[in-house]
C-alpha cells in the first residue's frame, strides 16, 4: 500500500490477492471494502530499492557486470561467462533456481542487446534466450508480436500509438516510419533498432566504485594474522591520505581479502561519524577480527590481495588543533566504535529524556544515535555523534503577568535529579483530603516537616496503566534536608492511601 | 463546614467549551447542565476568539429555566493574542460592550487566514470600554496552529510589549474592570503561585477572581481531552508527552471544594459574584433587528405589504378572489401585524422579485412559504387550496421565532441572487450564516485511531468501506468483519472515545446559502470571519443559533431540477412556441398520472430513485397530494416510524383506515390514520400526549441537536406516558416517537413536501408530453439526479427521440434540439407504448460539447461562433477557430469529426499531425501544402466497434453506437444470462441470470444492510435485491464489479420486478475484450441496437502478413487505456 494521487492505494499484491481479483492501482478503501479481511503492509520503495542492490551485488557472482536496472530489473553482461556455468540456459536455471531458494520468482532471459534481454524476460512468454546471430527477420517475427511495452517506451505514448490502433512492436516495423516518428518522436524507432539488434548500446552498468580504494598486493599468499593485520594498518595509513587529501572521512570500510585461489573474503565495518584516523581504523578491523576469529579469516593458502576502500564517505574538515580539545569528546567516540565494532552498535544505549509527566518514564535507555548518512563530499555542519540530548532545560514558564523580574520564581527544582530506585514507603500524619504532611517516618528516621509545597496532581497515563493518581509534595524539613514525595492515590478514591518517598533534593 | 461571603457560593468564569475547537472537552449544553447540578451561581463561556458556542448554552439555560434554579449564563470570550500578551477573559456589561467585543474579534478575523484570529493588546485597549476583564496566568497561543503563514509580517508589525507595562495599560484602560485570575488546578506549585499572585494583586490593586480554567464539565472527559490534545497537536498519546495535562482537575467544581481550595484567599470566590453582578447583557437583547424595507409610496413596511399582497392575490385569480382565499390572507397579515414580521417578508419578496425580473426560476418553501400570503406574493407556486395548513403553527407567537422560508433558485444562477443581496443590503448587514461540521463516526474513528497509534491499514480497515456504519453493529461490526478483535482493550478504548468524540464540533464552515441580514451593523451582532470562498464573509453562528436568538435569515439554496425546468421552458418556448412556468402548466393532467404509475419517471424530481420507482406503481398517485405523500413517505422517518405499510395497505383499500382517538382523525385524515408529516407528528405530540407547542418544537429540535445530553429519554417518557394516560396504545404511541425521531434528523414536513412536489408534477407533465426538452433540459443541467447521462439518453430514446451525436459542425457548447421528420423518429419503446400518444414532443436531440471531458466552454463558444457554413476539414477548424491542438485531441478523442468523413482514430492521426508540422503561423508558403498529403500512408487499422464505444464512455460517458453488453451476448447467452428485457416474460419464483453494467448500488440506512443493485444492458435494466448475508458473501463482486452477472430468484410484485441474487459473478474482465471486438456484430445483435460507424467508406487495410509472427494474442492496452477503466464505476448511495 502506497500513498498516490492522495489516497492510499494497492501497490502491490502477493498472487493470492491477485487470485481474489484485486489489482495494483485500487483504492484502499476499494480494495477494504471488497475484502475486508486483507492484510496490508506499507510498501517499502527504499527497502525494495536495497534488495534489488543486495540481489546485484550477489549477481555478481555470476559476472562481475552487474547492475541495476529499474525498480525491477537487474541486468548482467554475460559476455565469455555463461560457459563457466554450463552455457546459456543452465545459467539462466541456476539463476532462477538459486533465487527462488531465496524466495525470489524470477524472470531470465538471454539475448544479444539489455534491449532483447529486457523484451524477452518480460514478455517473452516461454521463449527466454535468442541466440546469438539470430538474423533480423527471426529478431522480428519473435518480437513482432510483443505489445509495445517491450519497447520500454513512456506509458502515454505506448497510449496514443494504441489509439491509432498501433499495439504491437509488429505494428511498427511494417510501417512507413517518417509520420509515426513526426507523431511520436524518433525513439519509438530508435528503440525498436536497439532490440532487435540493429544499434548497440553498451551495457552501463552503475557500478559502486569505491570512493577511495588502497591495495597491497603480496608476492605469496600471507597467512599469519598479526601480518594481515599489519597489512591492514599500513592500508588505512594510505587510505587517510587519500581522504585528507580531499577533505573526506570515511564511513563504511571494507576489507577484500582476496585468497590465492580465487574466494574473496570481505570484512566491513561501520563508523559512527566520518573517520580519518589511521589507527582507530585498524582498531575497527581489529575489534571484527577479534570476533570472527582466526579460523573464521578461512586464510586456506593466504591472501595475495589486500584491498582496502572506503564504501562511502562524507566531508570532514581538518581539524583546528587546538588548546582546549574535546579530545573526552572524540575518545568517547572511539570507544563508542570500538564497542559497536565488537558488539554492534545497536546495542550500546545512552540515557535520553522522555516527555512525559510521569516522574519514572522521564528518562530511557536508547541506542546511541548513529548520524544520517550524508551524500559523500556534501559540505555538512560537523555535528557531535553523542550531541548532547536534549533534556529540557529548567522548564521556563510560559509568559505571565508575574514575572517582574525582580523575583525568584522558584527556589526548588521541580523535580530531584535521581530519584530512589523504587519509591520507599512512608508513615505519615496528613490531613484529608489533600493535605501535605505534618511530619512523616522515612528508614526508621522520622522528620518534622517545616516548610511544604503541593499537592502537584500527577495522573496516570490512562491509556497505558490503571494506577491511582499522584499527589506529590515538596518537603524540607527541620533540618534543611529536602524531600520528594507522593500519595498514591486520593482519599476519594482509596480509604487508606499510601505514602511513598521517591526522591531527595540535593 | 464552609461558609460563604456571599451565599449564592461561587460563579466559573474561564470555562471552555468544544467550541474552542480540540481544546475543550463537553458540550456547551452539558457545561449547563452540570453548572445546574452543581449549584453554580454563574457560569461564563468563554471560548477563543469566539462566540461560537454561547448561544448554545444560552438556549440549554433558557429551554431548562435555570435562571429559575439561580443559575445564570452569561457570554465572555478569551482573548488569546498573538503578541504575546497573555490571555484575557472578556465579558461586555452590556449591549453596546458587547458590540464593541463582536466588532473586535471581526478585525482580529478579517485579518487572518481562515479559522484563525489574530489579535493583539492594542486592539483589546482600543474596544475595551464597558469589559470586565480577567487576566489569565499565561497564554496560550499557539504559532503554528493558530496563525499560519501570516503571523510573521503582524509579528512585526506589532512588538510585544512587556507584561508589566502591558497590566498598566489595562489598568488604565479598564479602572475597575479588571481582575487577576487565580487557579488552584494541582500544578507544580500552586500554593505558591497563589501567593504570588495575592502579592501582585495587592501592589497593582487588583481583586483576584477565582477560576479553574474549565475545560470539562466532569473529570471523566480528561481521556477525551487529551485525545483531543493529540488531535490538535498532530501527535499521538505515546509521544504527546507534557503537551496533555497532568491530571483531570480542570473540570467544573461545586462552590465548596473550590471554596476548600481557596482558603488562603476566600477573597477571590466572592468577587467572581461581584463580577457576575456587574455583566447586565444577555443574549436576548439581540433579534429582532430585521431590515427595515421601506417601499416608496407606503407608509409602513405592513402596509406595503398589504398592498403587494392584494395585487398579487388579484393577479392570480383574475375572475374575482375566492372568499376563502380573501379571508386567509385578511387573517395572516393581521397574525404578520401582530408579529411586526412584514419586513421579512418583503425582504423575501423583493428577492425573489429580482430573481423573476432575470428570468431565474425559484420557489419558496419551508413553513411559512405554503401560505396564502407567499402564494399571493409570487414566493411559492403551491396554490394554498391543496392544503390547509394553519399559519400559526409555524408562525407561532409565544415563540417569537422568525418565519422559516428557504428560497430555491437555479443551482448556476444562485450566485447573482447571492451578489444582488450583497449589493442590496451591503457587507456590514448582510453575511453567510456559519454551519458548524461536527465529528461523525468516521472521521472520529479515524483521528481517535491515530491518537491511539493504530495504523493507517487498521484504520482503512475501520472506516473506508464504502457503506460505513450500518445502525445494526456500527464500528464494532466493521472491527469484526475486518479480523480485528473490537473488544480488545485497546481498541475498545478507542472506539468507546471515538463514540464519544463523534457529535463534537470540528471547525466552521459556511452555509450552503444561508443569509443573515440586519438592520445595523451585523459585526455588532455577531463577529464575522472570512469564508473559504473570497469576496465572502461569514458569521460564527449556525442557523440554528439564528432561530434560537430571532435573527432573520433567508435560506437561498440552489435546485438543480430547476435548472433544468428553466431550460426546459426556455426550449419549449423556442422549438414549440409554448411559453410555459411553473404556475401555467395544466393542473391534473391525467396522463402525467398515469406516466408516474407506471413509474416511467427516470430524470424526474425527487421520484426516481430505485425506492421511490418501487413504491409508485403501489401509491398509484393520481392527485396533486398524493404527490406531497410520495414525496414524504419514502424517507427514513415514515420508514424507522415502520408508517409506510399501514399506509400502503389503506391506500390500496385492503384496509380501512382507523383513527386512534377523534382528536387525531382531524390531524391524520388526511392521510389515512398514519402520521406521514413532521407537522403531524408534531401535532399527535401536543393533541395527544399535551405537549405545547413549543414543547413540541423542543422536542424534534432535541431529536436534531443534542443527543449526547440524554434529554431524549425524559421527553420519550413524556410523550409515551401522556399518550397512554390520555388512552392511546403505548405501542402506537412508541411507533410516533420513532417517527419523530426519524424526523429529527431527515425532517421532511408538508410544507416542503407541497413544495417539491409541484417540481415533481412540473418535471413529470415536460417527460411525459415533451421527452425530447425534458432529456436535452436535463442533460445541459448536469451533474444532478439519481442517473447519469447515459441513462437519460437511453430513456429519451426510448421514448421516441433521436439522438445525435456530437460533432463539430453541429453541436454547441449545451445539448440541443433540431426538428427532424416523423419518420425519423425512433420507434417508441414497447414498455410505453401505451402512452406513444401523449408525447407531442417531435424534435431530436443533438448532444452538446459538454457531454465531452475536457473541453473548456470558451474554446467551444469560439469554434461555434466562427462555424458560418461550417468547417471542411481539420486544418480548417484548427485555423478558422484558433484552437490548440491539445483542444483539437479532446474534439477527435470525443469523436466529433464524423461529418468530415473522419473517426475517432484517423482524426486523432491528423489532429496529431498538425501537431507536429510546426505553428500555424510559420512559414506561410508551407501552410498550402497539406502535410497530409505529402507524407506516406500510415495504413492504420481500423477501430473496431467495441473500441468506438469504450471510447465513446470514456470521453463521453456513454455511447450512442451500441450498448458494451451487446458485444458479449453470444459468450452471456452460452452462459444461460437472459436479457433484461425478457425478466417480464418469466414467471415468479423462477431461477434466471443476468448480466449488465452495474448503474447504482444502493444500501439503504433503514434496509438494515440490504444492498439493491441496478443493472443495465442492451435492453434495459434489471433490479437486484442482494440480502445482507448473501451480500457478506458476495461482497468484492457485488463491490468491485462494474460488469456483473446475477443469478437468483424472479420476485415480482405488480409491474416491479426484482431479482434475489444468489450467485453474483464479476465479468469486468470481459470489457477488455470490446476494444478487439465490432466486426462480426450484426451476427449477435439485433440491427436497431447498432448503429454503424461509417458505413461502407473504408477499404479493408491488411496490416500484418499473418505469417510474419508467432502466434500469440493481441496484447491488452496499457492499464489505464483498459475498456474497464473508461466503464462507470457505477454510483454508491446510502
Amino acid at each position: 500500500m502506497a500513498k498516490i494521487k492522495g489516497a492510499y492505494r494497492l501497490a502491490a499484491l502477493n498472487e493470492g490477492a491477485a487470485r481474489l481479483g484485486l489489482k495494483t492501482g485500487i483504492a484502499l478503501a476499494d480494495a477494504r471494502a471488497m475484502i475486508p479481511t486483507l492484510e496490508i503492509h506499507d510498501a517499502d520503495p527504499t527497502g525494495d530499492a536495497e534488495t534489488l542492490l543486495a540481489l546485484t551485488d550477489w549477481c555478481k557472482l555470476f559476472t562481475p557486470l552487474a547492475a541495476a536496472d529499474g525498480p525491477d530489473g537487474i541486468v548482467l553482461d554475460i559476455t565469455g561467462a555463461a560457459h563457466l556455468f554450463g552455457g546459456e540456459s543452465a545459467l539462466i536455471a541456476t539463476i532462477t533456481q538459486r533465487l527462488r531458494r531465496q524466495g525470489f520468482d524470477t524472470r531470465a532471459a538471454i539475448a544479444g542487446t539489455p534491449a532483447a534481454a529486457w523484451a524477452l524476460a518480460r514478455h517473452g512468454g516461454q521463449k527466454n534466450i535468442v541466440p546469438e546471430e539470430t538474423p533480423e527477420t527471426a529478431l522480428a517475427k519473435l518480437f513482432g508480436p510483443m505489445p509495445l511495452a517491450a519497447l520500454r517506451i513512456e506509458t502515454h505514448v505506448i497510449a496514443e500509438l494504441g489509439q491509432a490502433g498501433l499495439r504491437r512492436t509488429g505494428d511498427l516495423l511494417l510501417r512507413p516510419r517518417a509520420p509515426i516518428a513526426a507523431r511520436f518522436g524518433s525513439n519509438v524507432f530508435a528503440r525498436l533498432d536497439e532490440l532487435l539488434g540493429v544499434t548497440r548500446s553498451p551495457i552501463s552498468p552503475r557500478f559502486d566504485a569505491p570512493a577511495f580504494m588502497a591495495e597491497r598486493r603480496f608476492a605469496e599468499g600471507i597467512t599469519h594474522r598479526d601480518h594481515i593485520e599489519a597489512a591492514i594498518l599500513a592500508l588505512c595509513a594510505d587510505l587517510c591520505g587519500l581522504l585528507a587529501r580531499h577533505d573526506e572521512g570515511a564511513r563504511r570500510l571494507d576489507v577484500s581479502l582476496f585468497r590465492v585461489d580465487g574466494a574473496v573474503k570481505h570484512i566491513e565495518a561501520g563508523t559512527s561519524r566520518p573517520l580519518r584516523d589511521p589507527k582507530a581504523m585498524a582498531r575497527l578491523f581489529h575489534e571484527r577480527i577479534e570476533t570472527i576469529g582466526e579460523e573464521g579469516l578461512e586464510t586456506g593458502y593466504g591472501f595475495d590481495v589486500i584491498r582496502l576502500a572506503a564504501l562511502s564517505a562524507e566531508r570532514l574538515d581538518a581539524e583546528q588543533v587546538c588548546f582546549d580539545t574535546n579530545e573526552d569528546r572524540a575518545s568517547l567516540d572511539d570507544l563508542v566504535d570500538r564497542l559497536g565494532a565488537r558488539f554492534g552498535l545497536a546495542r550500546i544505549t545512552q540515557l535520553m529524556p522522555k516527555d512525559t509527566h510521569c516522574s519514572e518514564q522521564a528518562c530511557a535507555a536508547s541506542p546511541v544515535r548513529l548520524r544520517a548518512p550524508a551524500s559523500r563530499g556534501h559540505p555538512r555542519e560537523n555535528t557531535l555523534l553523542l550531541s548532547a540530548p536534549s533534556w529540557p532545560a529548567a522548564s521556563l514558564p510560559a509568559p505571565s503577568w508575574d514575572h517582574d523580574g525582580d523575583e525568584q520564581i522558584l527556589a526548588l527544582p521541580g523535580r530531584p535529579i535521581r530519584l530512589l530506585r523504587r519509591p520507599e514507603p512512608i508513615d505519615t500524619i496528613a490531613s484529608v483530603p489533600d493535605g501535605p504532611p505534618l511530619r512523616f517516618r522515612w528508614r526508621r528516621v522520622m522528620h518534622q516537616v517545616a516548610a511544604i509545597e503541593g499537592p502537584e496532581r500527577i495522573a496516570p497515563e490512562w491509556w497505558k496503566s490503571t494506577a491511582p493518581a499522584r499527589d506529590y509534595f515538596r518537603a524540607e524539613d527541620t533540618a534543611g534536608q529536602r524531600f520528594w514525595l507522593f500519595r498514591e492515590g486520593l482519599y476519594q478514591e482509596t480509604p487508606d492511601p499510601r505514602w511513598f518517598m521517591h526522591g531527595l533534593f540535593a | 463546614m464552609i461558609r460563604f461571603a456571599d451565599p449564592r457560593g461561587y460563579a466559573e468564569f474561564g470555562v471552555t467549551s468544544n467550541f474552542s475547537f480540540l481544546r475543550g472537552a463537553s458540550h456547551p449544553e452539558e457545561l449547563v447542565a452540570q453548572a445546574i447540578a452543581l449549584g453554580l451561581a454563574g457560569i461564563g463561556i468563554a471560548d477563543r476568539n469566539s462566540f461560537a458556542g454561547v448561544v448554545r448554552a444560552h438556549v440549554f439555560l433558557r429551554e431548562n429555566k435555570a435562571e429559575a434554579r439561580g443559575l445564570r449564563a452569561v457570554p465572555g470570550v478569551r482573548l488569546v493574542f498573538c503578541d504575546g500578551t497573555p490571555d484575557i477573559l472578556a465579558y461586555p456589561q452590556d449591549r453596546a460592550a458587547y458590540g464593541r467585543l463582536c466588532r473586535l474579534l471581526t478585525s482580529g478575523n478579517i485579518r487572518a487566514a481562515k479559522g484563525s484570529c489574530l489579535l493583539t493588546l492594542a486592539d483589546l485597549l482600543d474596544h475595551s470600554e464597558g469589559q470586565q476583564l480577567i487576566a489569565m496566568e499565561s497564554s496560550t497561543f499557539e504559532h503554528a496552529k493558530e496563525s499560519g503563514r501570516s503571523y510573521q509580517d503582524f509579528e512585526q508589525a506589532a512588538p510585544a510589549k512587556s507584561h508589566p507595562a502591558a497590566l498598566g495599560e489595562l489598568i488604565e484602560a479598564a479602572p475597575g474592570r479588571l481582575w487577576l485570575a487565580a487557579s488552584m488546578t494541582y500544578g507544580s506549585a500552586m500554593r505558591g503561585t497563589l501567593a504570588k499572585r495575592r502579592k501582585t494583586g495587592e501592589r497593582l490593586g487588583l481583586p483576584l477572581l477565582a477560576t479553574n480554567d474549565v475545560l470539562m464539565h466532569d473529570p471523566a472527559r480528561r481521556e477525551l481531552q487529551d485525545v483531543l490534545t493529540c488531535i490538535r497537536h498532530g501527535v499521538s498519546l505515546e509521544t504527546a508527552g507534557k503537551r496533555l495535562e497532568p491530571n483531570a482537575e480542570r473540570h467544573l467544581k461545586p462552590p465548596g471544594e473550590m471554596a476548600r481550595l481557596f482558603a488562603e484567599a476566600p477573597e477571590a470566590l466572592s468577587e467572581t459574584l461581584r463580577f457576575l453582578d456587574g455583566l447586565a447583557f444577555s443574549l436576548d437583547q439581540l433579534g429582532h433587528d430585521y431590515p427595515q424595507e421601506l417601499r416608496e409610496g407606503f407608509a409602513t413596511p405592513q402596509e406595503a405589504l398589504e398592498a403587494f399582497a392584494l395585487e398579487g392575490a388579484a393577479r392570480r385569480y383574475p375572475g374575482g378572489i375566492p372568499t376563502q382565499v380573501s379571508t386567509a390572507l385578511v387573517h395572516e397579515l393581521a397574525l404578520v401585524a401582530q408579529l411586526d414580521y412584514a419586513p421579512y417578508f418583503l425582504t423575501v419578496h423583493d428577492i425573489v422579485r429580482f430573481a423573476r425580473a432575470q428570468g431565474i426560476l425559484c420557489q419558496g418553501r419551508g413553513s411559512a412559504a405554503n401560505s396564502t400570503l407567499c402564494f399571493c406574493l409570487g414566493i411559492t407556486e403551491v396554490d394554498p387550496v391543496f392544503h390547509d395548513l394553519l399559519f400559526e403553527r409555524f408562525i407561532s407567537a409565544d415563540r417569537r421565532e422568525p418565519p422559516d422560508i428557504d428560497v430555491d433558485f437555479e443551482h448556476d444562477r444562485r450566485e447573482e441572487v447571492i451578489q444582488y443581496i450583497y449589493a442590496r443590503y451591503g457587507r456590514a448587514r448582510a453575511a453567510l450564516t456559519a454551519s458548524v461540521t461536527t465529528y461523525r463516526a468516521r472521521s472520529a474513528i479515524r483521528e481517535t485511531g491515530k491518537v491511539f497509534g493504530l495504523s493507517e491499514d487498521v484504520l482503512s480497515a475501520l472506516t473506508s468501506q464504502i457503506w460505513h456504519f450500518s445502525a445494526a453493529d456500527g464500528a464494532e461490526g466493521e472491527a469484526r468483519r475486518a479480523g480485528l478483535d473490537p473488544t480488545g482493550p485497546h481498541l475498545a478504548k478507542a472506539l468507546a472515545l471515538a463514540r464519544e468524540l463523534s457529535g463534537f464540533p470540528r471547525h466552521l464552515s459556511q452555509h450552503t446559502g444561508g443569509f443573515v441580514i440586519t438592520r445595523t451593523r451585523l459585526d455588532e451582532i455577531v463577529p464575522l470571519a472570512n469564508a473559504a470562498m473570497e469576496e465572502r464573509t461569514v458569521i460564527e453562528w449556525d442557523k440554528d443559533d439564528l432561530d434560537a436568538l430571532g435573527i432573520l435569515k433567508i435560506d437561498i439554496l440552489a435546485l438543480g431540477m430547476l435548472s433544468c425546468l428553466r431550460k426546459g421552458f426556455d426550449l419549449l418556448k423556442a422549438h414549440y412556441g409554448r411559453p410555459e412556468t411553473l404556475a401555467s402548466l395544466p393542473q391534473e393532467d391525467p396522463a402525467v398520472y398515469a406516466m408516474i404509475q407506471k413509474a416511467d419517471t427516470i430524470g424526474a424530481f425527487q421520484i426516481e430513485s430505485r425506492a421511490q420507482m418501487s413504491m409508485l406503481p403501489r401509491l398509484k398517485p393520481a392527485t396533486f397530494y398524493d404527490l406531497v405523500i410520495e414525496v414524504a413517505i419514502v424517507r427514513p422517518g415514515p420508514i424507522q416510524g415502520d408508517m409506510v405499510h399501514p399506509y400502503l395497505r389503506r391506500r390500496q383499500g385492503k384496509e380501512a383506515p382507523v383513527y386512534p382517538s377523534r382528536e387525531l382523525e382531524a390531524v391524520l385524515g388526511k392521510t389515512l390514520g398514519v402520521p406521514l408529516f413532521q407537522e403531524q407528528a408534531m401535532k399527535i405530540a401536543i393533541v395527544a400526549a399535551g405537549f405545547t407547542p413549543s414543547e413540541a418544537d423542543q422536542l424534534r429540535r432535541a431529536m436534531a441537536t443534542f443527543k449526547k445530553v440524554g434529554t431524549i429519554g425524559t421527553f420519550f417518557d413524556k410523550m409515551v406516558k401522556g399518550m397512554v394516560a390520555r388512552g392511546y396504545d403505548e405501542d402506537f404511541a412508541t411507533r410516533c416517537f420513532k417517527q419523530i425521531e426519524g424526523f429529527g434528523t431527515y425532517g421532511f414536513p408538508e410544507s416542503h413536501a407541497a413544495s417539491f412536489a409541484l417540481l415533481v408534477y412540473a418535471s413529470c407533465w415536460m417527460k411525459c408530453h415533451y421527452p425530447d426538452v425534458f432529456a436535452c433540459a436535463l442533460l445541459n443541467a448536469q451533474p444532478m439526479g439519481f442517473y447519469a447521462p447515459a441513462q437519460i439518453v437511453r430513456d429519451a430514446r426510448e421514448h421516441g427521440t433521436p439522438v445525435a451525436d456530437v460533432d463539430i459542425n453541429f453541436s454547441d457548447w449545451d445539448s440541443t434540439l433540431f426538428a427532424v421528420e416523423p419518420a425519423d423518429r425512433l420507434p417508441v419503446h414497447q414498455k410505453h407504448v401505451d402512452r406513444a400518444e401523449d408525447i407531442m414532443g417531435t424534435h431530436a436531440i443533438r448532444l452538446g460539447f459538454r457531454q465531452a471531458g475536457g473541453l473548456i466552454e470558451h474554446d467551444i463558444r469560439r469554434l461555434v461562433a466562427r462555424r458560418g457554413a461550417g468547417y471542411d476539414s481539420i486544418r480548417d477548424l484548427w485555423l478558422r477557430a484558433e484552437l490548440s491542438p491539445a483542444v483539437l485531441e479532446k474534439l477527435a478523442e470525443a469523436d466529433s469529426f464524423r461529418s468530415l468523413g473522419l473517426d475517432r482514430r484517423e482524426a486523432l492521426w491528423i489532429v496529431r499531425g498538425l501537431n507536429k508540422s510546426g505553428d500555424k503561423d510559420d512559414l506561410p508558403l508551407l501552410k498550402v501544402l497539406s502535410f497530409i498529403e505529402i507524407e506516406p500512408e500510415a495504413k492504420l487499422p481500423p477501430m473496431p466497434l467495441g473500441q468506438h464505444v469504450v471510447e465513446d464512455y470514456r470521453h463521453l460517458s456513454l455511447s450512442l453506437k451500441a450498448h458494451p453488453v451487446v458485444f458479449l451476448r453470444a459468450q452471456l447467452s452460452k452462459r444461460g444470462v437472459s436479457k433484461a428485457c425478457s425478466l417480464l416474460t418469466f414467471p415468479a419464483n423462477q431461477r434466471v441470470s443476468v448480466a449488465g453494467l452495474v448503474l447504482v448500488r444502493q444500501r439503504p440506512g433503514t434496509a438494515k444492510g440490504t444492498v439493491f443493485l441496478t443493472l443495465e444492458d442492451e435492453t434495459g435494466v434489471a433490479n437486484i435485491i442482494v440480502w445482507p448475508k448473501v451480500f457478506e458473501a458476495l461482497r468484492a463482486v457485488v463491490i468491485g464489479s462494474k460488469l456483473i452477472a446475477v443469478t437468483g430468484r424472479l420476485q415480482r410484485e405488480g409491474e416491479v420486478v426484482h431479482i434475489v441474487a444468489e450467485k453474483a459473478e464479476d465479468w469486468t474482465r470481459a470489457l477488455s475484450q470490446l476494444s478487439v471486438m465490432g466486426p462480426d456484430l450484426q451476427a449477435i445483435a439485433r440491427a436497431d441496437e447498432i448503429k454503424q460507424p461509417l458505413p461502407g467508406r473504408r477499404e479493408p487495410v491488411l496490416t500484418r502478413p499473418p505469417e510474419l509472427f508467432d502466434a500469440m494474442p493481441l496484447p491488452g492496452l496499457p492499464e489505464h487505456q483498459d475498456a474497464r477503466r473508461a466503464m462507470p464505476k457505477g454510483r454508491n448511495f446510502q
